[in-house]
């Protein structure tokens, strides 16, 4: 009874917002002068529309719900960690670069491509952790400008040291992959790849970690109390250090599994332009960080995409529909912040007097 | 004395559980009608729900015979009901003139009239007698003159009904004897208070009449002058109240040891001041002071929250200055924070989510790094059976538990843990007489096992009761210790004034 109630309610805001979302998707189509009932059919189309669309929206998915599993991580402990696209970045770089370099069977190069992007993800968020730690540079600056650390430093790599000198166009991107480290597709002929498995299995693991372990009782005081977590003996530092780890490795991963089931070598930009991390982003806020949550947001923003493209296939109507439904998803979800955060400010000042 | 004031078969319902089931009291002009009752009796809740806080369920409110409805604390400010929050709403960055005015400012030329201000916020505090000074940062104020300012506020917006809901609790023994006769002071004046409380004297003292609250139902009305404390107290706990047990002279081997303390913040006068004492195992050692005085962050520093800037704090022979939470927790400490809400709660939580913390890492509750929350459960419920802690079951939302009944809640959690150090600060501060007699019978039984306990409170009662060895507080320093039997309520008082307990007054340079 009571789990069931939570349940509603924590769904209640995401589908209010995405209802919200939809009508103003609505008046957007109007103004361009298309049928609404149309669209929005086409749109189920170009993401549900048939097996094949099915399976584009969830291979879609599959980048932004690892990264906004661990932003859900992120955001628990109360940790502002804005740079999953250079997590993302670095991490499918090095996975790349093992994956390519490493000696031995392609089975072991694979599960070590896969660790290395966790890893270095991991590394690149700790560090901004470790400034936060040490120094009192705050996160949510620092991780912003490490993402043009990142992304620069990822695009000079592949332009000259790491580039794939074969073709004729010099691309800025790496030789491909040999298909023995590649993530196998689960169906043949569709772009949906194991990573999704992967993605999945995660969402899971992370259910469980906040659920029933110690680490995931502290990460839900920290962000219900975090004087009350402190006073209890949970060092808020550590567990921010922590946080910083496994988002940045989710991250990473994420970038890794399109690497290594998608495009099978890194490709300049190939991350960023999708703007995987902000769907990312929005994917936890949406859910309100709950992993469960996370994965019908994912797979929800994702068809959005998708669906978008098959409109702009078959109508009149321009790719920018799904934008503009995003733009009013964040526009509500930060409302729901900011209103959130004004109220615990009030109640703090009550108890504080 | 004309009825003011009608509630007439209240009902207030949360989910199955009836908070208040058809509660009626009528209050006159000029009335101070105390309600008292067990922790969630529904005092709160009746309480709330004539200030607009929350919507009956069913019953009727009459304002001199008018039937009303409020849709909110301001649609009730405006019909003349004013609410004094135990959590002030209060702007500590702003006068104490302006915090008076805030919301129904004086304006001049559509500009605020800060002179204007200024005198009617001193006009109002002379008419009633009510003293403060009205050009003062509100952050700088005591508790006890941010109180006086939150009863000024709500009578400047006009309030004729005036409700308190334990007031005293926070206030020192000369701050509740002030607030009593200003009370009286605003009843001579015509308006009709309503007064929560926990403690009996302060009603035999105050009131009027009184209405006695049990389990949502109203179980006595009397007139103040046909009824006593004793009385009271069987109407409130259906039994009479036990003498505390023995206690044996068992003073053992020094637990706690802090040595020459200070905790300053750079440039500024210091909060601790070279403070030096011992718990010793088997003792009790209470600490009293007017409230601000060092206690809270000699607390702090002891349990790890905030960090000393020069002495040392041993615990069990282990140096402990400026160690984790976690460290200190380890080597045999718990602690009953003082601010229930701040620091001993997560009030979004549940109760069994709440009760959790300290324990969770505890290989006894956990296998690897999986929480056994089963096996916990038992001890939870344990808690709530001896505590007699009112909830409607483990998962409810800790926020939803009365006042009294998460006090109980940390009380028990703090306890639980077998500690040799127990800090208790404030323990029994918003429980019930028969809630306070349990927790101090447990502070006691602890101490005859041989645990040490550091008890603060700004209850000199309690202070008196408990304690083996009394140190007193003043601008962060210890200024005098007195033996259990030497000490008197006179010689306290008068050390925490900043006298040195002979009678001379100490200079505070
Ligand atoms: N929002 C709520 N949801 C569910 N139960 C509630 C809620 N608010 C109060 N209660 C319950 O109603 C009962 C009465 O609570 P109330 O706060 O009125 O008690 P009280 O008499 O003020 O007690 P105390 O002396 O401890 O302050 C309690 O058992 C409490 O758990
Ligand atoms: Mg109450």
């Amino acid at each position: 009874m009571e789990a069931l109630k939570q349940l509603r309610n924590s769904l209640l805001q995401p589908l209010i917002a995405t209802a919200i979302g939809l009508a103003a998707g609505a008046v957007f189509i109007s103004i361009v002068g298309a049928s609404i009932t149309e669209t929005y059919q086409q749109m189920w189309n170009g993401a549900f529309g048939s097996f094949y669309f099915f399976m584009s929206t969830l291979a879609r998915s599959t980048p932004i719900l690892l990264i906004a599993l661990g932003l859900a991580m992120a955001f628990r402990a109360g940790v502002f960690n804005m740079g999953a696209e250079g997590q993302m970045v670095l991490g499918a770089l090095s996975a790349a670069l093992v994956a390519l370099y490493m000696p031995g069977a392609g089975v072991i190069k694979l599960l070590a491509a896969l660790i290395t992007g966790i890893v270095v993800g991991g590394l690149w968020s700790l560090l901004a952790g470790v400034l936060e730690a040490k120094f009192k540079i705050q996160l949510l600056i620092s991780t912003l400008l490490f993402n043009y650390i990142a992304v620069l430093f990822t695009s000079y790599l592949v332009s000259d040291p790491f580039q794939d000198k074969s073709g004729s166009a010099a691309l800025a991107q790496t030789a491909m992959l040999e298909k023995s480290v590649w993530l196998p597709k689960l169906f043949p002929g569709m772009t949906l790849h194991a990573g999704f498995v992967i993605a999945i299995v995660a969402a899971v693991g992370l259910f469980l970690l906040f659920r029933f372990t110690s680490f995931g009782y502290e990460v839900k005081m920290l962000g219900s109390n975090p004087f009350f977590a402190l006073y209890g003996g949970v060092s808020q530092k550590r567990v921010m250090l922590i946080s910083m780890f496994v988002s940045g490795g989710f991250a990473g991963l994420a970038g890794t599994v399109e690497v290594l089931g998608a495009q099978y070598r890194f490709v300049d930009g190939a991350l960023t332009m999708p703007g995987y991390a902000w769907t990312g982003l929005m994917a936890a806020l949406l859910a309100n960080s709950n992993p469960i949550g996370v994965i019908f947001a994912s797979i929800f923003l994702a068809a959005l995409q998708t669906g978008a493209m098959g409109v702009e296939r078959n109508t009149e109507v321009p790719l920018e529909l799904a934008s503009v439904i995003q733009a009013v998803l964040i526009l509500f979800i930060s409302a729901r912040f900011t209103y959130a955060w004004w109220k615990k400010r009030k109640q703090g000042r009550e108890s504080h007097a | 004395m004309s009825v003011r004031l009608e509630m007439k078969n209240m009902t207030k319902r949360y989910g199955q559980f009836l908070a208040n089931e058809g509660v009626s009291i009528a209050v006159g002009a000029g009335e101070v009608h105390a309600i008292v009752g067990e922790n969630g009796a529904g005092k709160t809740t009746l309480m709330r729900m004539l200030y607009g806080m929350e919507e009956p369920t069913s019953g009727e409110i009459l304002l001199d015979g008018k039937p009303v409805s409020f849709r909110g604390p301001d649609d009730a400010i405006r019909h003349g009901v004013g609410m004094v929050h135990q959590h002030f709403m209060l702007f500590p960055d702003f006068t104490v003139a302006e915090n008076i005015v805030i919301g129904y400012e004086p304006k001049r030329g559509g500009f605020f009239d800060r002179a204007k201000a200024m005198a009617d916020a001193t006009a109002l505090a002379e008419r009633y007698r009510i003293p403060v000074s009205p050009t003062a940062v509100l952050g700088e104020c005591s508790i006890g003159e941010q109180q006086r300012v939150e009863i000024l506020k709500v009578l400047y917006q006009g309030a004729e009904i005036i409700i308190l809901d334990e007031p005293t609790a926070v206030l020192t023994p000369m701050e509740v004897s002030e607030l009593l006769a200003t009370i009286r002071t605003l009843a001579e004046a015509g308006k009709s208070i309503l007064l929560i409380t926990h403690k009996l004297q302060e009603v035999m003292e105050v009131a009027d009449r009184i209405t006695v609250l049990r389990g949502g139902k109203v179980t006595g009305a009397v007139a103040a002058k046909d009824t006593s404390a004793e009385e009271l107290a069987r109407l409130m706990v259906g039994r009479d109240l036990e003498q505390l047990s023995e206690r044996t002279e068992q003073r053992g081997e020094p637990l706690l040891v802090v040595h020459q303390v200070t905790m300053q913040e750079k440039k500024k006068k210091p909060v601790l001041d070279q403070v030096s004492f011992a718990v010793h195992h088997g003792e009790i050692v209470g600490i009293a002071g007017v409230s601000g005085n060092g206690q809270s962050e000699l607390l702090q520093a002891i349990s790890g929250l905030a960090a000393v800037q020069s002495g040392t704090i041993r615990l069990k022979d282990t140096d402990v200055t400026n160690r984790t939470v976690a460290l200190i927790r380890e080597t045999g400490l718990a602690h009953i924070p003082e601010d229930r809400y701040f620091w001993g709660a997560a009030k979004e939580e549940t109760v069994a989510e709440n009760a959790l913390m300290g324990y969770h890492r505890l290989p006894a509750f956990s296998r690897g790094i999986i929480i056994q929350r089963k096996w916990f459960h038992h001890l939870v419920a344990a808690w709530i059976e001896r505590f007699a802690i009112k909830t409607s079951s483990a998962h409810e939302k800790a926020g939803n538990l009365s006042g009294g009944n998460l006090q109980k809640l940390i009380v028990a959690r703090e306890m639980g843990r077998e500690t040799p150090l127990l800090l208790a600060a404030e323990p029994t501060r918003g429980v019930d007489i028969g809630a306070m007699e349990t927790i101090h019978q447990a502070l006691l039984e602890k101490r005859n096992k041989g645990d040490g306990i550091l008890l603060v409170s700004s209850e000199l009662s309690e202070i008196l009761a408990l304690s083996d060895r009394i140190l007193v507080m003043f601008e962060g320093r210890i200024v005098g210790e007195l033996s259990r039997a030497e000490a008197t309520e006179e010689k306290i008082s008068m050390l925490m004034a900043g006298g040195r307990g002979d009678g001379s007054t100490q200079a505070t340079a």
